[in-house]
């Protein structure tokens, strides 16, 4: 089609170019219709299409051009032809009169070339009889008749002669061979002498009419000299009178298209009758495959109270319509609901253009960002964590209390065979309870308050460590058969060397002393002593200092009352010390790194960092590779000391100060204590697999305690052989929870 | 048949019942079935019985009385209790009578210097007790303290009588946290107003921690002693020197006439098993020993042998065991919770209790079955109360509240009086129990 365009226009200008020429030289039409005679097809192109060439060519291209229909089109073009040459007279004026005529419009010397022409394009150019068109003639081969003549009878056929008649008809007549059978009319035409001649001469190749030159001399019809503009004097290209390659080829493409089904033909687009104003954009697929489109917010739909008759209880009171004018402008309501009687009686909205303004800006000024919304179950997130009561059994109730201290425990231990429990106070006492009873057995009484109270690992000898002030003292309980007594009595003995030779650095440091009161021993400090660990074996014990800067951490041996100072340099303010529980490791928490120092090879192993603001405790798992730091922040690490030096897990639980973590010895608990006055029991498997992980599971919070100065619970310590938990309270009350 | 004296009321449903007993005669009614409503409880049946006594019986003083249906207590209204257990009102039920149990008297009681640790009234005669100021004290009723035992340098655990046969006077067992059993021997003729000071004829030594139970076979030849260092040992309890048995007999101050003899024994055998602290045994039969310990099991054992025959595991620290109910087999226990727990062990192929009490509030710090009762309990615990318990019903038959601190020992004596020591230094005696 657009090929058709193209020519058309071409035409056009080419028309309008023609035009142009004539305007300006008439005199050539004239010289054209005397060379009329010369060159029969110049006479067609001058006033229809072509300027230069024969029409023939151009009506052929153009129809081809068109869907389908050849031949009606061509008949069409023919008929346009015939009555726009109708100025020259030479229109078939007597359609009636068949080829006879023709014949003699052909005789005719000045208008022969026309007939001539025709006769080229096709045969049905002669004149027609019948009028029933370029239909299959097998359509009437049953009927009577062969056609319709132009009034509209039936034209009937003939009778048909028999062979042996023609034959004999052939026979006879001796022009009988110049004779043609004209099926389309049904009738017998006898070619003339000078169809004759034309038809021999169109036989033998040559130009029909014998007075046609070929070689006629160029007339260059235009005048080039005064033309305005300049026309290319080039030839038509080659192309123009080749089919197009291209363009079949496309072609194929579209029939092939057309056969696969790819190019429908039938259906037309549906496009959308009606928009929907108020449906929602986002969800309709159209706009949601463009990326970047984000529909407009819709303004609110109008209520009930929008209404022109809403119920009553929409329409504020007038006491209401007062408060409103007392309101911040924009806190008032913009519309204030009333009653009409009717639709007419509406007035106009004044906000109307106000109310529009101010969507439009909300429309344009309003930046919409589309917000990537995680479509994610929260529960799914979570690990899956086994059952609280798979993991049974841990403390969850308290039964017993151990009442008698006037101020904050802030200590606590448990014998090892978990018969007996020591706590130290705020109140300067140390006591020893009955476990199982609640029984207090023993107060020993010092004039300041105790720090730290640690029994002896061993449960042969029951003595416990008591840390007061500057002062360390190691105390008989008194507990146990004679025999061990006895041991105990040797253990505690302590002679002051006759000699003070060697008084020089270790004394200054902590010196040993026989303490009759408290029947123990009592190791001076030179500062204040934190916390007192045992070694497992019973017989070394650490204390800290933390104010003692480079001899903060000692470690004393009770078997050979003899006190030594840590082989390594210390960083940082020492919070407290460790004793591995199987290898020769100790641990040291400063305030904010724990370090594991091999005491053997005496070297610094590992360092571990806690990222926390102050350590405030450190407990080590018994099987010896992962340590949990309860710090000041309430922030709890679990270290896994051959994975990283980074903490594995971080509980965050406790809004308050941690103030002590412990392990149990035989079950996978390890608990915390806070100045919240809660403690948190967790259940903390560690698996002999490399492979697998610590497996944590928070269990329980254990509550009762009371707080007081702003100190909640002081200490915790699981009881060595049951799942029990002992917390310390600043309440002055110690709480055994049971499973 | 129509009473007077019952509250009717007309729009409740009737039950047709018949009351039977195996009381005696002054409290048995006709055994003639009667309709009354179905809304009565314990109390309503309860004033029926005493008027249908009381019409054969002018000058019969009422009593409150308790009822069983199917063997099992009534504890609520009748129409609930038939619907519970869906028994059917259709037909004539038959309730039984019985006394009820419930202590009617609480006699005055018996202030100690410290706590009561235990005590013991298996011997109607008189009562043993433990007391956390080392000294046990024998008592032949409230508040009369004939004797005091003393020699022990720590707190007394626990106390058991010794039924020796053929022996009089009366021989006493006690264990100690200072790791000694002692042996002590008294008459109980003895009527002074001061209480007699004695010391022990023979200290039992081999326990190297506190000594926390003791057990005497029902013979009386032995005594068995469980403690901390998770042992059972067995000792002989005669006082001869000839016997060839003990390995090391030593005269301590023979020759000091004011004092008396003391023996020094050794353990016959020693029953090793448990890994904690042994907290409670029973030797109820010549042969077998019970043991419950904090390793959370009971353990049965042979005596003879010394091997542990069967053992019965719980999930909580056990601070009390006894032995009897229905042929003396089944198994009581209480520990570091609020439930008392019965085993049968005759049940095979299973270890879950057959009864659980979870009416206390805290821990259970003793338990022991009445002698004669097939059904009869009494615990006690640290909640400070005593509880009276029967088989057929959950919930305790009565609570006895005079403690005002941790209850630790209980016990019956002259089986109709519930004994009780606890951490406020006393020892209560609620007697009028009317258990058979």
């Amino acid at each position: 089609m657009k090929i058709k365009e193209e020519k058309k226009k071409r035409q056009s200008v080419r028309n309008s170019k023609s035009e142009e020429v004539q305007e300006e030289q008439p005199s050539i039409t004239e010289q054209n219709k005397l060379k009329q005679k010369q060159l029969p097809s110049h006479s067609d192109s001058d006033s229809d299409s072509d300027p230069d060439y024969g029409s023939p060519y151009v009506s052929d291209s153009e129809d081809f051009s068109e869907d389908g229909d050849f031949d009606g089109s061509l008949s069409d073009s023919e008929a346009g032809e015939s009555e726009s040459s109708g100025d020259e007279g030479v229109v078939n004026s007597d359609v009636d009169d068949g080829l006879h005529n023709d014949q003699e419009n052909q005789s005719n010397s000045s208008e022969s070339h026309q007939g001539v022409e025709e006769s080229d394009s096709s045969e049905d150019e002669v004149a027609p009889r019948n009028t029933v068109g370029d239909v299959p003639l097998v359509w009437y081969k049953d009927e009577e008749h062969i056609g319709y003549d132009l009034d509209g009878k039936k034209i009937k056929k003939r009778t048909r002669k028999d062979k042996v008649e023609s034959f004999l008809e052939s026979a006879d007549d001796a022009k009988n061979w110049l004779k043609v059978y004209d099926e389309y009319n049904d009738e017998e035409v006898e070619v003339t002498k000078k169809e004759l001649k034309l038809i021999t001469r169109l036989l033998k190749g040559k130009a029909p009419h014998s007075d046609f030159d070929p070689y006629a001399p160029y007339v260059d019809w235009f005048k080039w000299d005064d033309a305005k503009h300049p026309l290319s004097n080039a030839p038509e290209p080659k192309r123009r009178f080749i089919p197009s390659k291209w363009e079949s080829k496309k072609v194929v493409k579209l029939v092939r298209a057309i056969r696969m089904g790819l190019i429908k033909r039938d259906k037309p687009k549906e496009e959308q009758q009606f928009y929907h104003l108020w449906g929602d954009d986002s969800s309709s697929t159209e706009k949601a495959n463009h990326l970047s489109f984000i529909p407009a917010p819709k303004s609110k739909l109008p209520g009930h109270e929008e209404s022109y008759n809403p119920s009553l209880e929409y329409i504020p009171t007038q006491e209401e319509i007062n408060s409103y004018q007392l309101m911040f402008e924009e806190d008032r309501p913009k519309f204030i609901p009333r009653r009409y009687t009717s639709l007419r009686s509406i007035p106009a909205y004044d906000n109307a253009v106000k109310d529009v303004f101010e969507r439009c800006l909300d429309l344009y000024l309003c930046p919409r960002v589309r917000k990537k919304r995680i479509n994610i179950d929260p529960e799914s997130l979570k690990p899956k964590l086994p059952s609280r009561r798979d993991l049974k059994p841990y403390p969850v109730t308290c039964y017993l209390e151990y009442k008698g201290h006037t101020d904050a425990v802030v200590s606590i231990s448990i014998e090892a065979s978990g018969q007996w429990l020591a706590s130290g106070s705020l109140d300067g006492t140390v006591r020893i309870w009955e476990v199982e009873t609640g029984r207090c057995l023993r107060v020993w009484e010092f004039e300041e308050a105790v720090k730290f109270v640690a029994w002896n690992p061993l449960r042969e000898i029951p003595i416990v460590a008591v840390s007061v002030g500057q002062e360390v003292f190691i105390l008989n309980t008194g507990l146990g058969d004679e025999e061990e007594q006895k041991k105990i009595k040797e253990l505690l003995h302590y002679e002051t060397p006759v000699a003070p030779d060697d008084s020089g650095d270790k004394v200054s440091v902590a010196s040993w002393h026989q303490d009759d009161k408290h029947e123990g021993i009592r190791l001076r400090h030179f500062k204040t002593v934190s916390s007192v660990e045992w070694h497992r074996k019973g017989d070394y014990f650490s204390t800290v200092m933390p104010a003692g800067e480079s001899r903060a951490v000692l470690i004393h041996q009770l078997s050979k009352k003899h006190t030594q100072r840590i082989p390594f340099k210390l960083r940082g303010l020492p919070v407290s010390s460790l004793f591995h529980p199987t290898k020769k490791i100790f641990f040291i928490s400063t305030k904010k790194n724990v370090r594991a120092y091999d005491l053997q090879k005496q070297k610094l192993i590992k360092k571990l960092e806690t990222g926390l603001r102050e350590v405030s405790s450190i407990s080590v798992h018994p099987g010896g590779d992962n340590i949990i730091v309860g710090s000041r922040e309430g922030k709890l690490c679990w270290f896994d000391m051959d994975l990283s030096s980074k903490p594995y897990r971080i509980l965050k639980c406790h809004p308050k100060d941690i103030t002590n973590v412990a392990f149990h010895r035989s079950y996978p608990l390890f608990a915390s204590c806070s100045d919240d006055c809660t403690a948190y029991v967790f259940h903390g498997m560690v698996y002999s697999d490399l492979n697998q992980n610590p497996l944590i599971v928070p269990l329980e919070i254990l509550r009762g305690h009371t707080s007081s100065n702003g100190r909640g619970v002081m200490d915790c310590k699981f009881h060595p052989r049951q799942p029990w938990l002992f917390t310390a309270g600043a309440d002055s009350v110690i709480k055994l929870y049971c499973h | 048949m129509d009473i007077d004296g019952v509250n009717e009321e007309e729009n409740s449903r009737r039950v047709q019942v018949r009351f039977v007993t195996k009381l005696k005669p002054p409290m048995t009614v006709p055994p003639l079935p009667i309709a009354i409503p179905s809304n009565l409880t314990r109390l309503g049946l309860s004033t029926l019985v005493n008027n249908l006594i009381q019409n054969g019986n002018p000058d019969w003083n009422t009593q409150p009385f308790d009822f069983l249906i199917d063997g099992e207590l009534v504890r609520m209204s009748l129409d609930k209790f038939l619907l519970a257990k869906s028994i059917s009102a259709e037909k004539i039920l038959e309730i039984e009578y019985i006394k009820a149990v419930a202590p009617r008297k609480e006699e005055e009681p018996s202030l100690h210097d410290d706590w009561v640790s235990s005590v013991d009234g298996s011997d109607p005669r008189f009562i043993v007790t433990g007391c956390y100021d080392s000294l046990a004290r024998v008592w032949k009723a409230a508040g009369e303290c004939t004797h005091i035992l003393e020699g022990h340098s720590d707190v007394i655990a626990s106390v058991g009588v010794i039924n020796r046969k053929g022996v009089e006077g009366i021989t006493v067992a006690t264990a100690s946290k200072d790791c000694t059993l002692r042996l002590w021997k008294f008459d109980t003729e003895d009527s002074i107003n001061d209480p007699i000071r004695i010391r022990a004829f023979k200290i039992l030594r081999g326990h190297t921690k506190s000594v926390q139970c003791v057990a005497a076979q029902n013979t009386g030849d032995m005594v068995c002693s469980g403690s901390w260092d998770s042992m059972i040992k067995l000792w002989q309890t005669n006082d001869s020197q000839s016997d060839g048995d003990l390995v090391s007999i030593k005269k301590r101050k023979g020759n000091d006439q004011a004092d008396e003899s003391q023996l020094e024994g050794e353990a016959v055998s020693t029953l090793v098993g448990h890994t904690q602290c042994v907290s409670s045994v029973v030797w109820p039969q010549q042969e077998t020993i019970y043991s419950a310990s904090w390793d959370h099991s009971i353990r049965l054992w042979d005596a003879e042998t010394g091997k542990n025959s069967s053992d019965i595991f719980c999930t909580k620290v056990l601070n009390c065991l006894d032995v009897g109910g229905e042929s003396s087999a089944l198994i009581a226990a209480g520990g570091s919770d609020p439930i008392l727990r019965i085993w049968d062990p005759r049940k095979p192929g299973t270890s879950a209790p057959v009864f659980q009490f979870s009416s206390h509030a805290s821990w259970i710090s003793a338990c022991k079955w009445h002698d004669k009762s097939w059904f009869h309990l009494v615990s006690s615990s640290y909640d400070g109360k005593v509880m009276l318990w029967d088989l057929r019903t959950a919930w305790p038959l009565a609570v006895i509240e005079s403690h005002k601190d941790k209850v630790l020992c209980a016990d019956w004596w002259k089986g109709d009086s519930v004994i009780s020591g606890g951490a406020d230094s006393k020892l209560c005696i609620s007697s009028g129990i009317s258990v058979l």
